[in-house]
């Protein structure tokens, strides 16, 4: 059953998807810059999932320990097992200082030192002088340094009186024949009615999607909805095998413990009361980079000293912290541990497992934040009309394993570096071209076939089922074994996508169709997730294959592009893509991959 | 004359049940507000009975187990989980709340479930937000200062000063405390509520901010701020524990120090 | 039909840039009542209104006249104010707030000008 539906037409210099730090940053340089702007975004900025940060945002200040940025890219690009791409790695670095100086500009309550600086606090994997001890880098709020963020960016948005399309669903991208992007089509949830956005440019900084594993940290909103779109533009996504596991989410809900923890003094024991990390990280301990700590309690589990009646997970100690500081720099956590944990941190450990957290994989861009669609020739390609940013965008700078604080970091340094690269690209006195009658229309098929769908797999059976596929094969510990019987269960559970129920068919509010639509979403996500890990024979970072433990530079130094066949039951192509081995500029030289040893 | 009883088409009437599995031991029956805008129907309230069991601890984990296993139609907002986004305030138990919060055990008997009360229902558990969204941007909640910043560094701003800004500057925007204000409800056209003035607050302690004087010129107005009487439901209602109405009155007190 | 923007309805006609003398008044008022209302009370209490001829006499006094004309003022004065805020929160007609404000004001202005007068008389009428 189609019908025609009511359709609005805008013309905007930009539009841009989400509404999180990347988004914001993003339209805030935009709309500076004098381009028309719209930012059109499933929930109210405020609600974006950059809200739950806690910890802090990675700058070499240097305001309570000497620091230096190159110091802040060797550790990065360690973090990222040398699978981070060193010129995006040294324009992140270099251009964190400033980034976070305008941001305490744009008036984001930084907790201060006695002095009236930025307060800084030590982070896993941030280190003085190439991996000498732990460094203060991660600049922080409190222990809401993502919320911070992000209403600090809101406000500066209505200070530049940027234009809002909230709770708009974006269905699809408009792409021309020649692969240029035109737009994006988008559902108001409020009217019912559909809103063709003719843009210039378009950005995509649509965050994550852990949601495609059954217990992670993120938000029920982080469903890859940008990875889907660009996916059925038949473009590739990039390192979608590494995702990361935070070491510390709270056994049961998965509710995030900030590593800031861990940088304020906390750490781990197993049934034995023992501080394992000692063992795996000798220099710093706790607070090495999170896939070796995640592994590391993986690994104290499935030897049997996890804690808990059947050993199942590892307690975190706050309490000799006291309570003065827990109350001053980590009340959040102290709070949420209390309410999902039913623990009082003061006084006793909180019981934590590795979680996904992060998607260090998503949609290829360069530095200046343009979208790639690689070719054998020619793997630097960019798709005219399209750019990203943020954890929906995969840069690279955070390789196989991001560090903590790194994420904050890149939402607003490629968010900015989107603005400026679109204030340079394109021209608001242009005329613009007009789209025509058939633009869009996939959209609106998609649409409609999906609010109609009348199979017998209601929406939340198949998402449940594709969780537990990626939970329990494509988790911290991986094999060949385990991961080919996840590409072989994932494509049984991709395939039922086609009988999928619906059974609310409003045009207003409709959540159920929203969530089936970010279902189709998130399986072209895991599709491409556990395709591209089966396929990587090697361990690196946070991508740990049991049967292939040695990083292998050799063969596997170079990016997975990942292109699903979303309307053939979410086949996958891989190819991939060289590495970037240069830096930006001569200022710093390249660093030559060695041991990962923390 | 303010309205103290529902319109005919806003009374809200019985609807369906449903109830748990013959085998559940722990049962529970939410009871939750229902509105369709397609159908134009009068807003019902329909009852699930849930297994406890098999439910997690807090009313956003039932809402979405009934939105998973027994009706999919069921609309609410929610995202983050962990009340720090703000999506799911909602009035639980006769208290506005976030639902991801709220411990099912906490309540007793039924769970009565409606969407924040007095905003205009889009459908479901789901308000109109969009008045208190113009009035928060009203109050132009950004820093305003006029002397450059440091070229090369940050504002300097002593631990003292920062210590003020704690207690406002987390406030997540649910809007749980405005929806609770009687003063709100009969006058949320010029009364900007709890929220929007504690965001009013936070820029007023701001030891970065210059803008002061402009901001309390702004603020003064019999509707704006003095509508606020102290009732304090607010404050008795936030999910953060934040003390809206303790900002208001620091916000009077300034005021009456200018004038005095 | 309200077509108008949300910001521009809520913007509205602008601050009054006022209210803060009306709040201090009602309670510097509110201050004024608790002495003024205890002596009343002990007054009362004392057997000062038992008769006719007993308030007479009390209120012969040039001090407990001056009190009870402070009190008078007081009450009034804050009854108009609290009586304000009422009308203003729950009277949404714009003609009949105004009105019922005038007539608040008028009816409480005629009733404390009568009791000073009254009070007064009693004052001069005793010398």
């Amino acid at each position: 059953m189609t019908e025609s539906y009511k359709i609005i037409d805008h013309n905007y210099d930009v539009v841009v998807m989400g509404a999180g730090g990347a988004g914001l940053r993003a339209t805030l340089g935009t709309v500076e810059a004098g381009l028309k702007t719209a930012c059109v975004t499933k929930v109210f900025p405020t609600r974006s999932h950059t809200v739950a940060a806690q910890g802090g945002i990675g700058a070499s200040l240097g305001n309570i320990s000497e620091d230096h940025w190159q110091w802040h890219m060797y550790d990065t690009v360690k973090g990222s097992d040398w699978l981070g791409d060193q010129d995006a790695i040294e324009y992140m670095c270099r251009n964190a200082v400033p980034a976070v100086y305008e941001l305490e500009h744009y008036g984001m309550p930084f907790s201060r030192t006695a002095e009236g600086k930025i307060y800084q606090r030590p982070f896993g994997g941030h280190t003085r002088d190439h991996g000498k001890a732990p460094v203060e880098r991660a600049c922080a709020a409190a222990d809401r340094t993502g919320h911070a963020m992000l209403h600090t960016l809101y406000q500066q948005c209505l200070k530049h009186k940027a234009e809002f399309f909230v709770e708009y669903i974006a269905i699809d991208l408009i792409m021309d024949d020649d692969g240029t992007c035109r737009g994006l089509v988008a559902w108001d949830l409020d009217t019912g009615i559909m809103h063709r956005f003719n843009a210039k440019m378009t950005i995509l900084a649509s965050g994550g999607y852990g949601r495609a594993f059954f217990s992670c940290t993120s938000a029920h909103t982080c469903t890859g909805d940008g990875h889907g779109m660009v996916a059925r533009a038949g473009l590739g996504l990039q390192d979608m095998e590494f995702v990361q596991f935070h070491p510390t989410g709270i056994y049961g809900s998965g509710c995030l413990i900030t590593e800031g923890a861990r940088g304020e003094g906390g750490y781990l024991t197993n049934s034995e009361g023992e501080r394992f990390m000692e063992r795996y990280a000798p220099t710093v301990k706790d607070l090495a980079s999170r896939d070796v700590v995640s592994r590391g309690m993986a690994q104290e589990i499935r030897d049997g000293r996890g804690v808990g009646e059947h050993g199942e997970y590892i307690h975190l100690h706050l309490e000799h912290l006291g309570s003065d500081v827990l109350w001053e720099r980590l009340p959040g956590i102290t709070e949420t541990a209390k309410i999902f944990a039913g623990v009082d941190a003061t006084k006793e450990p909180i019981p934590v497992l590795p979680t996904v957290h992060y998607n260090m994989g998503g949609i290829p861009t360069n530095y200046k934040g343009e979208v790639l669609n690689p070719t054998a020739d020619d793997p630097n390609r960019i798709v005219p009309g399209l750019m990203a940013a943020g954890e929906a965008a995969c840069v690279s700078v955070h390789g196989a394993n991001r560090l903590g604080t790194n994420s904050l970091l890149d939402l607003v340094v490629f968010g900015r570096a989107c603005g400026m690269h679109a204030a340079e690209i394109v021209d608001p006195k242009a005329s613009f071209k007009e789209l025509k009658a058939s633009d869009g229309q996939q959209a609106l098929d998609r649409f409609d076939r999906l609010r109609w769908a009348k199979g017998a797999r209601p929406t939340a059976e198949i998402r449940l089922e594709m969780q537990k596929v990626m939970q329990s094969n494509c988790g911290v510990f991986r094999t060949s074994e385990i991961l080919g019987e996840g590409v072989e269960k994932l494509a049984k559970t991709a395939s039922t996508l086609s009988d999928v129920s619906v059974s609310d068919r409003s045009l207003i509010w409709n959540s159920d169709l929203v969530e089936t639509m970010e279902l189709e979403n998130l399986m072209v996500c895991a599709a491409s997730t556990m395709n591209s890990a089966e396929a990587r024979h090697e361990s690196r970072g946070a991508h740990a294959h049991e049967d292939y433990p040695k990083r292998d530079d050799e063969v596997w130094m170079k990016h997975t592009i990942a292109k699903v066949a979303w309307d053939n039951n979410y086949g996958v192509d891989l190819t991939y893509r060289p590495v970037n081995n240069f830096t930006l500029t001569d200022e710093v030289e390249y660093i030559e991959p060695k041991e990962r040893v923390y | 004359m303010a309205e103290f009883k529902l319109p005919a088409n806003s009374v809200v009437q019985d609807g369906k049940s449903f109830s748990a599995p013959a085998n559940a031991k722990n049962t529970r029956k939410f009871q939750i507000y229902r509105y369709d805008p397609d159908s134009g129907d009068n807003p019902r309230t329909d009852t699930f009975e849930l297994d406890l069991d098999a439910c997690g601890p807090m009313v956003l984990d039932a809402l979405i187990k009934i939105k998973n296993e027994i009706d999919a139609t069921l609309t609410f907002r929610r995202s983050c989980r962990e009340g720090i986004c703000g999506s799911c305030a909602m009035n639980i138990d006769g208290r506005n709340t976030l639902a991801c919060l709220k411990p099912i055990e906490d309540i007793d008997g039924d769970v009565k479930i409606y969407p924040l009360p007095h905003m205009p229902v889009v459908k479901d558990l789901v308000p109109d937000l969009s008045q208190p969204y113009a009035q928060l941007a009203s109050i132009e909640p950004w820093l305003k200062a006029d002397s450059p910043t440091p070229p090369d560094g940050e504002r300097l701003q002593s631990r003292e000063e920062r210590a003020k800004l704690d207690g406002l500057w987390e406030c997540i925007l649910c809007f749980s405390c405005s929806t609770a204000c009687p003063s709100y409800w009969w006058n949320s056209d010029r009364y900007l509520g709890p929220a929007v003035l504690l965001q009013a607050y936070r820029w007023l302690a701001d030891s970065r901010d210059e803008y002061t004087g402009e901001r309390l010129d702004a603020l003064e107005d019999p509707f704006r701020l003095y509508r606020c009487h102290t009732i304090m439901n607010c404050t008795n209602t936030c999910p953060k524990g934040l003390n809206p109405a303790l900002a208001i009155t620091e916000i009077k007190k300034m005021i009456a120090e200018r004038g005095a | 039909m309200k077509m108008q923007s949300d910001l521009g309805r809520v913007r509205g006609l602008g601050s009054a840039k006022s209210g803060s003398s009306h709040w201090w008044a009602q309670r510097v008022t509110a201050a004024a009542n608790l002495p003024l209302g205890l002596w009343f009370i002990y007054s009362i209490l004392a057997g000062h209104t038992a008769s006719f001829d007993a308030v007479h006499a009390w209120l012969s006094s040039y001090f407990h006249a001056t009190m009870m004309i402070l009190l008078v003022i007081s009450v009034a004065w804050h009854f108009v104010l609290g009586l304000q805020v009422v009308i203003e929160d729950y009277v949404h007609n714009r003609k009949a707030e105004i009105a019922s404000l005038l007539l608040i004001r008028a009816l409480t202005a005629f009733m404390s000008v009568a009791a000073i007068i009254s009070v007064l008389r009693i004052v001069f009428a005793g010398a």
